[in-house]
C-alpha cells in the first residue's frame, strides 16, 4: 500500500509539478497511447500475416530439400538447446565442463548436418538458407576469426619487427575500409582471382570476408584487454621460471579476454546483424530470403509484415546471444571472488 | 622468407597447370551433360519472373526459361539448379563459371555482348521490357503530353532519370521530377500522392501495381520510353551452349506459332509420325532428320521442351497473363504473326 503510494507521489514530483510539466506529460501520454492503441490494432486487424505462417520453413531454413529438413531442424534446436543449457540447466559440472566444447563443436556440426557427407546425402550450399544460413555465417565466422584476431593481437605486442609491423598493417588496413567493400570482394574478386575450375562456394567466401573483416576488430578488443594488463602479471610469471608462451597462455590471456569479453560481445552481436547485408549480394539469409518472399506475386506489398517479423527473429536472436555473454561474465567474476 | 615465396609461386602455377590441362576447350554444354545437371543464374526477386514459392522453389518466366533450356539440354526440365544472384554479381559470375547460364532480367545492348565488353553471348530476347509510365485512373491521362506541367516519381541517378527526361525535352513539355533512391521508394511516393505518375520499366510497373490495394485505380501508359530487351546469356566463345540456348527459345516461339502446346503435342506427335508428306513439322519434331543432333542436343529436344513446359505464349500466360497475378499487356511480346516481335527463323 505504502510502496503505491510512494510511486503516486513520485510521478505527480516529476511529472505533474506545476501547469506546464502536466500538459507536457499529458500530451506525451496521449501520444503514446494513441500509438499504441494503433500499433495494436495494426499487428491484430490490419495486418495479414499469411505472408509469414506460409512460409514459415522458408524463413528457417531457406529452400534445403524438404525430406532432408530435419538437418537445419536439428542444428536451429540444438542452438535453443544449447542456450537454454547454458542459461538455465542443471549445474552438473561434467555438463558445465563440457559445454565450451559443445560450443566450439556447433559450427562444425553445422557445416556438416547442412552440406552431409559421411552418410548424408549432399546438399549444394545453394539451397542453404533462411535463418540457418544466418547462424552458420556467424559461427563459422565467429569461430574462425576469433583464435585469428588473439593471433593478431598477440602478433601486434610482439617484440619481432617483421611479425608486429605484418600484423599492424593487416589490422589497419581492414580497419580504414568499409565491410562492404570486403564482402563485395569475396564475392566478386575472390572468384576472379581463382584459376578456372577451382571454385570455392559463395557461402565459403561470404565465411572468409567476413572472417577478414571482424578478426581485425577482435584483435583490436583484445588488445585493449592485453594492454590493461600490469607489467607485474608478466614479471611474476617470468620469477616463477614459465616459458614466455606460458606467461601468455595461463596468465596473460585468461585476464585479458575476460576484460574484452563486454566488447566481443558486441563483436558477435555486430556480426550476426552483419550478415545481412550478405542479401544484397544474392545469399538467401534471413533478409534475403524475405526479399524473394516479397517477389512472390500473391505477397507482393506485404513489406511491414515481413520487416517486423524479420526484426523480431534478429531481436529473439541477438538477446540469447548477449544473455548467454551475461552469463559468461557472471561465471567469470564469480571466480575472481574465489580468490 | 624468399623460400616462402618461392613455394607459394610454385604452388599457385602447379594450381593454374593442372586445372588448365583439365578444363581445355571443353564446350560448358559437355559439362553440364556430364554433371547431369543445368545451373542457372537468376534474380529471385522479381514478381513474375523469378520468386520463391512458399514451398521453397523458383517460379516465374525466367525459371521457366532455364526448365525449358534442362529439358533439351538433360530430358528433364526437374534437373536445374538456381543460383539467386544480384546485378553486380551476374557477369562475374558468368565468367568465372559458378553458374553455366544467366536468366535473369538482362538486358541485352552492345557493350554487354561484345568481346571487348562484358563479353558475352545473347540469345534471342525472351521479353521486351520498356520504361512506362503508370498513372492514376481518375486523372483521366492518357499520353505522355497529358503530363505536361504536372509531377513525376522517378528513381534517381538512373537511366530511368535520364530516359523520361530525354522523353519530355525531345517534346519540350515542361514537368517536374521527383527523384528517390530506389523503386520501393518512388511506389511510396506515388502512392501518397506526391506526383501525378511514376516511372519505371513496364514489367515492375506491373508488379508494383499487382501489390496495391485497389489496382484497377491506376492505369499503365501505351507509351514507352526506352528499349529493354531481356534475353538470357552464357560466357561468350563457347558456339556449342550457345547456339543450343538460341534454337530452344527459337523452338518455343516456333510451338507458339504452329499452335503445339503442352496439351496436343502428343496428338501433333502422332500426326506427324502417320503424314511422311508434313515435312516441316517432322523436322521440328525431330521425327526425321537430325536438326538436334547438328546442335548437340538429341533430336527430339522440342518435343522434351514442350511437354515439360508448353510453348512460349504458355509460359508467358501462366506468370504475365491476364488471369496471372502480375498481369502485363503481351504488347511487343507477341508472336510476330500477331503483331509482337518474338519471330524465329526457319528448322532447316
Amino acid at each position: 500500500m505504502g510502496n503505491s503510494y510512494n510511486y503516486i507521489k513520485y510521478i505527480k514530483r516529476v511529472a505533474f509539478s506545476n501547469a506546464l510539466d502536466s500538459i507536457i506529460s499529458l500530451t506525451i501520454l496521449s501520444f503514446g497511447i494513441s500509438a499504441l492503441v494503433n500499433l495494436f490494432k495494426w499487428l491484430v486487424f490490419s495486418a495479414n500475416w499469411s505472408v509469414v505462417s506460409l512460409n514459415l520453413p522458408l524463413y528457417l531454413f531457406g529452400s534445403f530439400p524438404g525430406d532432408q529438413l530435419w538437418r537445419p531442424g536439428l542444428w536451429i534446436s540444438l542452438f535453443a538447446i544449447f542456450s537454454f543449457i547454458t542459461l538455465w540447466g542443471p549445474r552438473w559440472s561434467w555438463l558445465r565442463k563440457s559445454l565450451p566444447f559443445l560450443w566450439v563443436s556447433y559450427a562444425p556440426l553445422g557445416i556438416f548436418l547442412l552440406a552431409g557427407g559421411f552418410g548424408l546425402s549432399a546438399v549444394e550450399s545453394q539451397n542453404w538458407g533462411g535463418l540457418t544460413l544466418t547462424i552458420l555465417l556467424t559461427s563459422c565466422s565467429a569461430i574462425v576469426s576469433l583464435p585469428l584476431g588473439i593471433a593478431l593481437a598477440l602478433g601486434r605486442q610482439s617484440t619481432l619487427p617483421v611479425i608486429k609491423n605484418l600484423s599492424s598493417i593487416y589490422i589497419d588496413t581492414m580497419r580504414s575500409l568499409p565491410l562492404i567493400a570486403v564482402l563485395f570482394f569475396g564475392q566478386l574478386l575472390i572468384p576472379l582471382f581463382l584459376p578456372v575450375g577451382l571454385e570455392i562456394n559463395r557461402v565459403s567466401r561470404a565465411i572468409i570476408a567476413f572472417t577478414l573483416f571482424v578478426s581485425a576488430y577482435i584483435a583490436e578488443d583484445v588488445r585493449g584487454g592485453l594492454q590493461s594488463m600490469p607489467k607485474t602479471q608478466k614479471e611474476a610469471g617470468e620469477v616463477l621460471g614459465l616459458h614466455p608462451f606460458q606467461i601468455t597462455y595461463l596468465i596473460i590471456l585468461p585476464q585479458a579476454l575476460r576484460i574484452a569479453l563486454p566488447s566481443l560481445t558486441n563483436q558477435a552481436v555486430g556480426l550476426l546483424q552483419n550478415t545481412s547485408l550478405m542479401a544484397i549480394l544474392g545469399l538467401v539469409e534471413l533478409l534475403g530470403v524475405g526479399r524473394s518472399i516479397l517477389a512472390n506475386p500473391e505477397f507482393i506489398g506485404r513489406y511491414i509484415e515481413v520487416y517486423i517479423w524479420l526484426a523480431a527473429i534478429y531481436w529473439i536472436v541477438c538477446t540469447v546471444m548477449a544473455l548467454i555473454a551475461r552469463h559468461l561474465e557472471q561465471q567469470m567474476t564469480l571466480d575472481k571472488k574465489d580468490f | 622468407m624468399r623460400r616462402i615465396f618461392t613455394g607459394i609461386l610454385t604452388f599457385s602455377m602447379l594450381l593454374t597447370g593442372c586445372v588448365n590441362n583439365s578444363v581445355g576447350t571443353q564446350s560448358r554444354l559437355e559439362v553440364i551433360k556430364k554433371r547431369g545437371s543445368l545451373i542457372c543464374g537468376v534474380s529471385g526477386k522479381i514478381p513474375g519472373f523469378s520468386f520463391l514459392k512458399s514451398n521453397g522453389t523458383y517460379q516465374g518466366l525466367d525459371v521457366d526459361i532455364c526448365k525449358a533450356f534442362a529439358a533439351a539440354f538433360l530430358g528433364s526440365s526437374q534437373k536445374v539448379q538456381f543460383r539467386p544472384l544480384t546485378a553486380p554479381e551476374r557477369f562475374t559470375a558468368i565468367r568465372t563459371g559458378e553458374i553455366d547460364l544467366l536468366s535473369r532480367n538482362t538486358t541485352f545492348n552492345l557493350s554487354r555482348d561484345s568481346s571487348k565488353g562484358n563479353g558475352l553471348i545473347f540469345a534471342p530476347v525472351i521479353f521486351h521490357d520498356g520504361q512506362g509510365l503508370m498513372v492514376r485512373k481518375s486523372l483521366k491521362i492518357n499520353n505522355l503530353e497529358g503530363l505536361a506541367q504536372k509531377s513525376i516519381c522517378v528513381g534517381s541517378g538512373t537511366t530511368t532519370e535520364q530516359n523520361i527526361n530525354d522523353a519530355f525535352e525531345s517534346k519540350s513539355l515542361p514537368y517536374t521530377p521527383i527523384k528517390y533512391q530506389d523503386l520501393n521508394q518512388v511506389v511510396a511516393g506515388y502512392l501518397q500522392g506526391r506526383c501525378a505518375a511514376m516511372t519505371s520499366d513496364r514489367s515492375q510497373l506491373a508488379a508494383a501495381k499487382s501489390g496495391f490495394k485497389n489496382p484497377k485505380a491506376h492505369i499503365i501508359l501505351d507509351d514507352v520510353l526506352s528499349k529493354e530487351p531481356l534475353a538470357p546469356a552464357s560466357a561468350g566463345g563457347d558456339q556449342l551452349l550457345s547456339d543450343a540456348m538460341r534454337w530452344v527459345i527459337f523452338a518455343l516461339f516456333t510451338a507458339e506459332e504452329k499452335g503445339i502446346t503442352q496439351s496436343n503435342i502428343n496428338q501433333k506427335l502422332e500426326i506427324a509420325k502417320s503424314n511422311p508428306q508434313m515435312k516441316p513439322l517432322r523436322r521440328f519434331l525431330g521425327i526425321e532428320g537430325d536438326l538436334g543432333e547438328k546442335l548437340g542436343l538429341p533430336n527430339d529436344f522440342v518435343v522434351k521442351v514442350i511437354t515439360s513446359t508448353g510453348n512460349y505464349g504458355e509460359i508467358y500466360n501462366r506468370h504475365l497473363g491476364p488471369n496471372s497475378k502480375v498481369p502485363i499487356p503481351r504488347g511487343l511480346n507477341k508472336i510476330y504473326t500477331e503483331g509482337g516481335l518474338h519471330f524465329a527463323p526457319p528448322f532447316n
